[in-house]
Order: structure tokens, then sequence, then C-alpha cells
């Protein structure tokens, strides 16, 4: 070995652009994980927190910044100690596309490196085909690839769907075949040479948020959705658990849409992305207290199993209300912090955009 | 207190371009003493800059004692404790009387990164930090040494590769001083005081970089 020619594990690369899916490295992966949990570490910080020496760090850390998926923040000098450069992402590094399936609505989503959205777009959905003419999804797929500048565009990571399970249900029973789903991640692949990835539409928002947001540094949460119905996972160990009956409440906008309805109250607006909504009346406030004493009760239940102490609420819903009964939820239990969640837009599409992220640059 | 050697040749004694051996920048220009300045003081900068210092050769003409191998042993146990050792060297084995091409420079840095693990006189009897620098590309016109260096400029541009592929496989930090320094014009090979300013300075965040812990 003394006399031998170097030969190099993983030589950075000089190409710019994303290496070939195959060659990112367990370490890699583990470096880029920690900066996307931890911005502005250092080499030092890095090799602590994962046994690897600050040299090694170096090397991975370097072959990141080559590849433009890690940069290098100023010098911070002037505190006590040694001045530190601290590390961290770069936003523009990679871009994901994800697609979220909703009953009414279909929204597609471009994120950059760190979860933020830089172009949205919804497409009307109805329950009798869940899944649109393709062309139109495949057409704002690519207008979503399209607002990316020319030379970037080889920098997205891949696509992502979030499905729920009953959509795939109602499109198999409609159609008497469960190929839809198949048939359009087929056709998506194809169209865009870009690997396509499914998981359920909770889930993914839920790993959006561990990854994106203010779940970011926590281990275990209870998580809430409130989109059509309210939908729950529970997160133990950075690990998505699902409940086995697929409980899912029906205290989501359905039932206030039920409650317009039945008062002869448009009820259009709730299914937008509005970020306020007028007066709805009666029929809000007794949706809402509802849906208060709904969530209550899951945490009630859940809390005689699993210890956990914090609560996530995502909703594409004007965000007054998720922060609304999140103050219900810690005036209830005290020992509970319940926190609105940070991706507002679309957190379906946003936790799909965030699967090829998972998939190709961090550790599981 | 954190120390630092600086283990270098001509260019890190702080040679003046188109100037005779023994005219020196002062200690205060030199990029050891930038870095020294930059660091602050709870760094103690060793310089250790020798013109003519290869990686690993004996120098037929100039003297054995040119040969950085057998001087970093010396070198290495007379400043231990040591947290961090910056080589930078490297252009000296670009002489055609040694005939060795930019990747066999490679790995003369390679047998002292070798030697500076085996001796390991970091704190606690550890492997301290290394730092491998390349030298900044020669110039293509080297004056009158021109016949010394034949062919050399053109290996000089190869070698900040090399050393990378080097600090990559032996996972060494690295640093390519072409990226913010030329060598002067007046001899092709030497870089100038402001080149020295730059290149401390830029050195000094490569040290901060490494994102050293607080205690000790």
């Amino acid at each position: 070995m003394r006399f031998a020619p170097p030969n190099p594990l993983r030589i950075a690369d000089r190409a710019s652009g994303l290496n070939a899916l195959s060659v990112r490295s367990y370490n890699e992966r583990l470096v880029l994980s920690l900066l996307l949990q931890n911005e502005g570490i250092s080499r030092m910080e890095i090799g602590e927190k994962t046994g690897l020496s600050a040299q090694t760090a170096s090397v991975i850390v370097r072959s990141l910044e080559q590849e433009g998926l890690v940069s290098q923040g100023e010098a911070q000098r002037g505190r006590v100690g040694p001045p530190t450069i601290p590390l961290s992402l770069n936003p523009e590094g990679a871009y994901a596309v994800g697609v979220g399936f909703s009953r009414r609505r279909i929204d597609i989503a471009l994120i950059d490196f760190i979860g933020t959205v830089r172009f949205h777009k919804q497409l009307p959905a109805d329950e009798a085909n869940p899944f649109p003419q393709s062309s139109d999804l495949l057409g704002a797929i690519s207008q979503a690839m399209t607002s990316l500048p020319v030379e970037v565009r080889s920098r997205v990571a891949g696509i992502g769907l979030a499905v729920p399970d009953d959509v795939d249900a109602m499109a198999a029973t409609r159609n008497g075949s469960s190929t839809s789903l198949k048939a359009l991640q087929g056709e998506i692949e194809e169209q865009s040479k870009l690997p396509v990835f499914v998981q359920n539409d909770i889930t993914a928002a839920a790993g959006g948020e561990s990854m994106f947001g203010v779940a970011k540094p926590l281990n275990d949460y209870l998580f809430f959705y409130l989109g059509a119905r309210l939908q729950s996972r529970l997160i133990l160990n950075h690990q998505i658990y699902k409940g086995n009956s697929s409980a899912s409440f029906d205290h989501g906008l359905v039932r206030l849409e039920s409650e317009l309805i039945l008062r002869e109250h448009p009820s259009e607006i709730i299914w937008s992305s509005s970020p306020e909504w007028p007066d709805l009346g009666e029929a809000y406030s007794a949706w809402l207290g509802e849906c208060s004493d709904r969530l209550k009760a899951s945490i009630s239940a859940l809390t005689q199993f699993v210890e956990f102490r914090t609560v996530v609420l995502s909703s594409y819903a004007p965000q007054k209300i998720a922060k609304g009964l999140c103050d219900d939820i810690g005036r209830e239990f005290p020992g509970i912090e319940a926190l609105p969640a940070r991706v507002t837009i679309s957190p379906k599409a946003v936790g799909a955009a965030s699967l090829p992220f998972s998939s190709r640059f961090m550790i599981q | 207190m954190r120390s630092v050697l600086c283990y270098g040749d001509s260019n890190t004694h702080g040679q003046i371009p188109g100037r005779g051996p023994l005219e020196r920048y002062g200690p205060d220009e030199r990029w050891p003493g930038v870095l020294r300045a930059q660091l602050g003081a709870d760094w103690y900068v060793v310089e250790e800059g020798l013109s003519g210092r290869t990686t690993v050769h004996d120098d037929p003409i100039e003297g054995a004692h040119k040969n950085g191998r057998t001087y970093l042993r010396p070198c290495l146990q007379s400043h231990a404790t040591l947290d961090l050792v910056v080589i930078m060297l490297g252009t000296n084995d670009l002489k055609i009387r040694f005939n060795k091409p930019p990747s066999e420079v490679a790995m003369g840095i390679g047998c002292l990164v070798y030697d500076i693990k085996e001796l390991a006189p970091g704190p606690g009897g550890r492997t301290p930090e290394i730092m491998i620098v390349a030298p900044p590309p020669m110039q293509d016109d080297v004056k009158e040494w021109k016949s010394i260096f034949a062919g050399a400029p053109e290996k000089s541009r190869l070698l900040a590769l090399e050393f990378e592929v080097l600090a990559d496989s032996l996972e060494l930090h690295f640093f390519d001083a072409g990226s913010v320094v030329s060598c002067s014009e007046a001899d092709g090979f030497h870089i100038d005081a402001e080149a020295h300013r730059l290149l401390g300075t830029a050195l000094a965040r490569a040290v901060d970089a490494i994102g050293w812990s607080r205690s000790a």
C-alpha cells in the first residue's frame, strides 16, 4: 500500500451535475442527512456526530461541494473560541417534483434541496376519475421542470407521487383493474426519464414535514393531516407508522362542506388554497368544535399507549385554523406541544417531492 | 493552544521572485506569517520552508538535505505536539534531474503522509490533521531556470488534480493554492508578497473550515 499508486475509493467527480444513482456512498448520505438536520455544522462536528474523522468528512464535503450539493458559509469570527465555517446544503443543488392526489384537486409542486416550493400548480380532480387525463398531469409536470433554467434541469432528482389508498381502490373498482396508477407512473417515467416514487399521501406529508418542517429535530411525534378528512400518523424514532384500520375521521373539510351545504352556504372556497376564508358562519364554528374534539380524543387515546411530546398539524387550509386547533390541544394537554406544520403549500405534493431526495441522497 | 507546522519549499520560506536565495520576505509578509495573524492567539504557527526541498529525493546537485522525507521525522518530533501539518511541496520534484511525472510527485507526498501517520505527533499520540496544499502552477516562462525546469511548467498544471486524488484516497484535507494565487512573472515559479497575503488568508479559512472543537 505504501508504494502503490493511490487507489481512490471515491474520487471527487470533476464533472458538474449530479453523480449517477449508484455511487452515492453511505458516508455521503450520512453527511447530507446531517446537513439537512443541522444547518451550518462544521467538519469537526460532522466527525463528532458520525464517528468519521474530520479528514474523511473533508473528503466527502469536497466531493459534495464539487457536485454543488453543499456550500460553505462565511467564516464566523469575533465570538469566543475559534471561528468556524459552517456548511449547509446548497438550495440549488437538487430539485424534485411532487404530485399530491386529493379528492378534489391534484397539486403539482417543484421544490429545491431545502424544501422551498419553487413552482406550484393545481389541477381539478373528481372522485369518478381520480387520475386525470394523463396528458394534463404530464403537461403540468413538464411545466414544473421547465420553470427551472435549462442549465439546472439535470439537477431534478426525480418525481414523487403521493396517493391516497382509497383513490387507488376507487380507481380499481371503477376501471375493473388497479393498473391505472401503475400506468400513470410508467407514463411519467417515460416522459421525464426520471425515477418515479410512490407513497401513501399522508405518510408522504408526514415525511415532508420530518425532512423540511417543524418536525426536523423530532424523533417522535403525532402527525395529523387535515384535508378532505382528518388523518393521522404516528412517528416513533423517525419511523412513520400507520394504523391498521384506515382510521381516517370524517371531521375534515368534507364535513365542513356538508355543514355548509346544509345551511345553503357556498362551499367552493374551502377546496382552494386561499390563505383566508370569508366568514363561513355557524357551519364553520360547529365543524371546528367537532374537529377539535376529535383531535383531542385521538391524542388522549394514544397517550395511554405511547409517549410523545409533540403533535404536528398539517393542512393547506388557512394557517389560522391549524394555529387555533393547536392552541386548543396545548390547553387540553399541558405536557404536549402542538405545532402547526411549516409546509403549508400543498403538504402532500411537497412530501411526495421529498421522496426522490430521501431515496437518492439521505440515509433511510 | 493549537499548533500548525507549515512544511514547504522556497514558497513557504518566502523567497522573493527573481532574486537571490538569501532574499526573503519578512516574517509578517510570507504566508505562514499571514496565517499566524489570521488564526490569532489560539494558534502557534511553525515555519519550515526550505528552498529546493523535494518530497522524497536527495538532490544530487543541491544536496541530500533537500530531501523532504529525511528531514520530516526530526522536524515533526522537534515541534510535537502538532494539531495540524500543512504540506506544500512538489515544485522542486519537477526538476529535469528527477525526471518524475506529476503522479509520482503525488506519491512522494503520500510517503510524507505515511510517515506523519506512523509517527503520530498529534495530541495524545494520535495522527494530527493533515492538509495537502497543491502548489500554484508555474508560469510557462521560467527565465534562466528553463533548462533545470525543462517540461516542468506543463507538469505543474497537473499537480493539483494528482494531489486531490491522493488527498481523496488517503482521506486528507486538501487545498489548491492555484485557486487563489499564480506564480510571479519575475521568475515564473515563486509567489510575490501579494500572493503570500492571499494564500495565507485563504489557508486560514481552510484551517477554520476544519471546524476545531472549542475545547483545548
